[in-house]
């Protein structure tokens, strides 16, 4: 197993300047509030790789979309445990995203050089309540329905381009099947694209900029 | 085993067992819940008496499976005083044969494959002679097997 990985290594070479960076010293005053970030990746995986599955039997279609997530939830071999998996990821993710930004406010760790990095994270955590937001509609019952029916009229609330924006995002007038497209394809392609090239983004500056000192 | 040693071997445990879960999750949850197996039905076709009296006649039928209506065809075969039916399925590759009436051969579109009128392989890939369809003549009515 070393030898093939180190054959890998030895043409694609990330071993060298990762371990410099994973065997680094770290700061003494590092507490275990430290790792609040790093939980709400392990969630993001998890969100991720329950997604992937449960994309393989999901139908996002204006007839098919509830029944779907029904057989999901009662026919799929351990269905149920990944939309489980899913959803309480989804739940935690969002918990420990806030966590992880009070913890950063506390230690002042948003101030320069860091500002950047904390335009990215609040980016980061925009990003997740539409993925929430946006998930909540695909099981396509009454209560996915109605709070994408009150949430999306907020939307034309806004002076001028309210009416715009929220033809927009419901693809016409009222939400129906249309909407449920355009929310799956923002839930499973465009915003799981930008979390990532986002948090590619903020580790690659925790790394440059190194753990602030804290207080 | 000093300290670092036991923390290295611990975590890549953790994760390999992590890795095997997770696939065997996938796994398990991406394989398909709903595998019947299909039991032969009959289907009525046409009436006894449009029978070809001598070569190759081509029915339009449908059927139903799992709630589903399909269409599909067949030849129904009166050769050398022997009433068969023949599915148009190629046995190469699944493409729909069609019968030549001037070659008198069956002939699939795909790859050409090319099958005389008993369903026997004259040229082509196809590995297998085309399958005879279960038949049965019962009030007048033949009736056609089919796998639902």
């Amino acid at each position: 197993m070393g030898k093939i990985l180190d054959w890998l290594d030895s043409r694609f070479g990330i071993k060298a300047p990762h371990q410099r960076f994973l065997q680094r010293p770290l700061p003494k005053r590092l507490s275990y509030l430290y790792c609040l970030g790093g939980v709400a990746f392990t969630l993001f995986l998890c969100l991720l790789f329950s997604g992937l599955l449960l994309s393989i039997h999901y139908v996002p279609s204006q007839d098919e979309a509830f029944h779907s997530v029904v057989r999901i939830t009662r026919e799929v071999r351990l269905g149920w445990f990944v939309r489980s998996i899913h959803k309480w990821s989804a739940n935690l993710l969002i918990v420990f995203i806030i966590l992880h930004t009070i913890r950063v406010v506390v230690h002042r760790a948003y101030r320069p050089p860091r500002e950047l990095n904390w335009l990215v994270g609040a980016m980061t955590l925009v990003i997740a309540f539409a993925s929430g937001f946006t998930g909540y509609l695909l099981p396509w019952d009454q209560k996915a329905y109605w709070a994408t029916e009150v949430g999306t009229s907020m939307a034309g609330t806004i002076p001028l381009v309210g009416k715009y924006l929220l033809y927009l995002v419901r693809g016409g007038p009222e939400v129906n099947g249309v909407t449920l497209i355009r929310f799956y394809s923002l839930h499973v392609l465009w915003l799981p694209l930008c979390m990532g090239i986002l948090l590619w983004a903020h580790f690659h500056m925790v790394k440059r900029q190194g753990i602030s000192g804290g207080l | 085993m000093d300290r670092r040693k036991f923390l290295s071997v611990t975590i890549k445990t953790f994760f390999v067992i992590l890795g095997v879960i997770t696939s065997a999750i996938a796994l398990i949850t991406t394989y398909p819940f709903r595998i019947k197996k299909r039991t032969v039905k009959y289907f009525p076709v046409m009436d006894e008496d449009e029978l070809p009296r001598r070569g190759v006649k081509t029915v339009v039928f449908s059927y139903k499976r799992q709630d589903r209506l399909l269409t599909t065809r067949a030849f129904v075969v009166n050769h050398a005083n022997e009433l068969y039916v023949l599915s148009p399925v190629c046995t190469h590759l699944g493409c729909l044969v069609n019968w030549h009436r001037k070659k008198k051969q069956f002939l699939c579109p795909c790859h050409g494959g090319k099958y005389d009128i008993t369903g026997k392989v004259l040229a082509g890939p196809p590995p297998a002679p085309l399958t005879r369809l279960p038949m049965r003549i019962q009030k007048g009515k033949l009736y056609i097997g089919m796998k639902v």
